[in-house]
């Protein structure tokens, strides 16, 4: 019985230090870096796959030795499986993780918006190493929003590889730059800020011109005293006894003009978008 | 005599399971996987009923994708589902795969993903996917390597021209 024991022991011994020899025959790092050299021991000879989630390396191997990677050929983070096939038959699985902060996909939305809004304006930021991997740790990602000189700056520790936040639009129009910014790398997006609303539209004769009577604007501010961009509509609207006649006119260089004919007894309004402005009586007794 | 026909029953039933058993196999590989989807945790914006069933579809067939792409070696069932990092990835793997002769085979037992960021703008979801999956790489139609294991991934899609693409595909050890 003791003998038997005994064989079964030897047998337990055996098979346990082949398991340990087999299993030294590929030596991973556990702590592989994408963009960073990789070394792999082996022994005996054959070829090794290396199967990343975006690429196939593989190299020929022979008496053993070190397998060397190059930084710029282990690219893609993620699970990886090495195969070795030959004297040594055996496969691993093993873990590469994403490089230092390189790279940032920046989205700021919109492109366009009207001064003075609250939480109009997002910024979503992507960090990707140097080799487009997202990289998943929390890391500090600054978002700054400046109009001519002035803005706000805030920072904002990422979440599954994304930073986001949201900011009101300045009072002041312009060209807004809104950068991001982690490490050393900076993305910069340009949101045109542009006056809201048209504020105390005002309107007065300016004159006659053949049988038509003038109208025109004072210049058209918003609220916040920014001129309303060229372009937009403003329309005059006149009611007399033959009813009613409306002109679309565009602002050009900062105030809207119509010419509409002269009457004994109208009144005339101007409104831009829902913004009425002030009323005129002309013609008659005024 | 008996015995004799015993064996030769035996001997087709085992022709005939070794025949169907990869072929089963193949058919489940090329079958649509199953995939759960919770939206409830997404930040900042709330995920829409009709945005929820699309992103469920599209990743699904995303997934399938990968499947088909990396048993068959082929580049169409990625160019219709991925886009950016993740197209240009897998692209790279079936060509390498291609090259040094390999095929891998997913065996998709599954996914329960959730939705963990969607866009103030709606543009973009980010999913965090625990995928339990089967994976066996193949040296010409010899099965050198096969594993089973639940996986992490994390998937940023965003909204094309008439669905959703997957734009970033990352497995992570977190």
């Amino acid at each position: 019985m003791r003998k038997l024991i005994f064989i079964g022991l030897i047998v337990a011994l055996c098979w346990f230090a082949a398991d340990c020899a087999h299993a030294a025959d590929l030596n991973l790092p556990k702590d592989a870096v994408a963009g960073q050299p990789l070394s792999i021991g082996t022994s005996g000879t054959g070829t090794l796959y290396l199967i990343g989630p975006g690429q196939v390396i593989k190299r020929e191997f022979k008496s053993g030795g070190n397998i060397e990677i190059k930084g710029e050929e282990l690219r893609s983070a993620g699970r990886w499986i090495a195969i070795a096939r030959g004297d040594v038959r055996q496969s691993q699985i093993f873990w590469v993780k994403p490089g230092k902060p390189e790279n940032l996909n920046f989205l700021a939305r919109p492109s366009r918006v009207p001064v003075a809004r609250p939480n109009v304006i997002t910024g979503v930021a992507f960090i990707f190493d140097k080799y487009q991997n997202l990289i998943l740790d929390p890391t500090p990602v600054n978002f700054n929003l400046a109009v001519g000189g002035t803005g706000s700056s805030k920072t904002v520790t990422s979440r599954d590889g994304i930073a986001w936040t949201n900011s009101a639009s300045a009072p002041k129009a312009g060209a807004a730059q809104f950068v991001a910014s982690v490490g050393g790398t900076q993305v910069r997006r340009v949101v045109q800020q542009v006056a809201a609303d048209p504020c105390n539209l005002r309107m007065h004769v300016a004159g006659r011109a053949n049988n038509n009577v003038v109208i025109e604007t004072d210049p058209i501010r918003d609220c916040s005293g920014n001129p309303v961009p060229d372009g937009t509509i403003v329309s005059f609207i006149q009611t007399d006894r033959s009813g009613r006649s409306t002109v679309d006119s565009r602002i050009k260089k900062g105030i809207a003009r119509a010419e509409l004919p002269v009457s004994d007894n109208a009144t005339i309004t101007v409104a831009a978008g829902v913004v009425l402005g002030n009323e005129l009586h002309v013609g008659g007794k005024q | 005599m008996k015995l004799v026909r015993m064996l030769v029953l035996t001997a087709g039933v085992v022709l005939a399971v070794s025949g169907a058993v990869p072929l089963l196999k193949r058919i489940l590989a090329d079958s649509k996987p199953s995939v759960q989807l919770n939206v409830k945790n997404a930040q900042p914006r709330e995920v829409e009923e009709v945005t929820q069933n699309a992103i469920l579809r599209d990743y699904t067939l995303a997934w399938q994708g990968i499947g088909t792409a990396l048993a068959n070696n082929t580049l169409q069932p990625l160019n219709e589902n991925f886009s950016g990092f993740a197209l240009d990835r897998l692209v790279q793997r079936v060509k390498d795969q291609k090259q040094n002769g390999l095929s891998t085979r997913l065996i998709d037992r599954g996914h329960k993903v959730e939705a963990v960021f969607y866009s103030p703008d709606g543009s973009a979801v980010e999913l965090k996917d625990t995928a339990s999956i089967e994976t066996q790489v193949l040296d010409g139609g010899t099965v050198i390597h096969s594993d089973q294991a639940q996986i992490q991934y994390y998937a940023v899609m965003t909204g094309a021209e008439d669905r959703w693409k997957v734009r970033v595909l990352e497995s992570s050890a977190r």
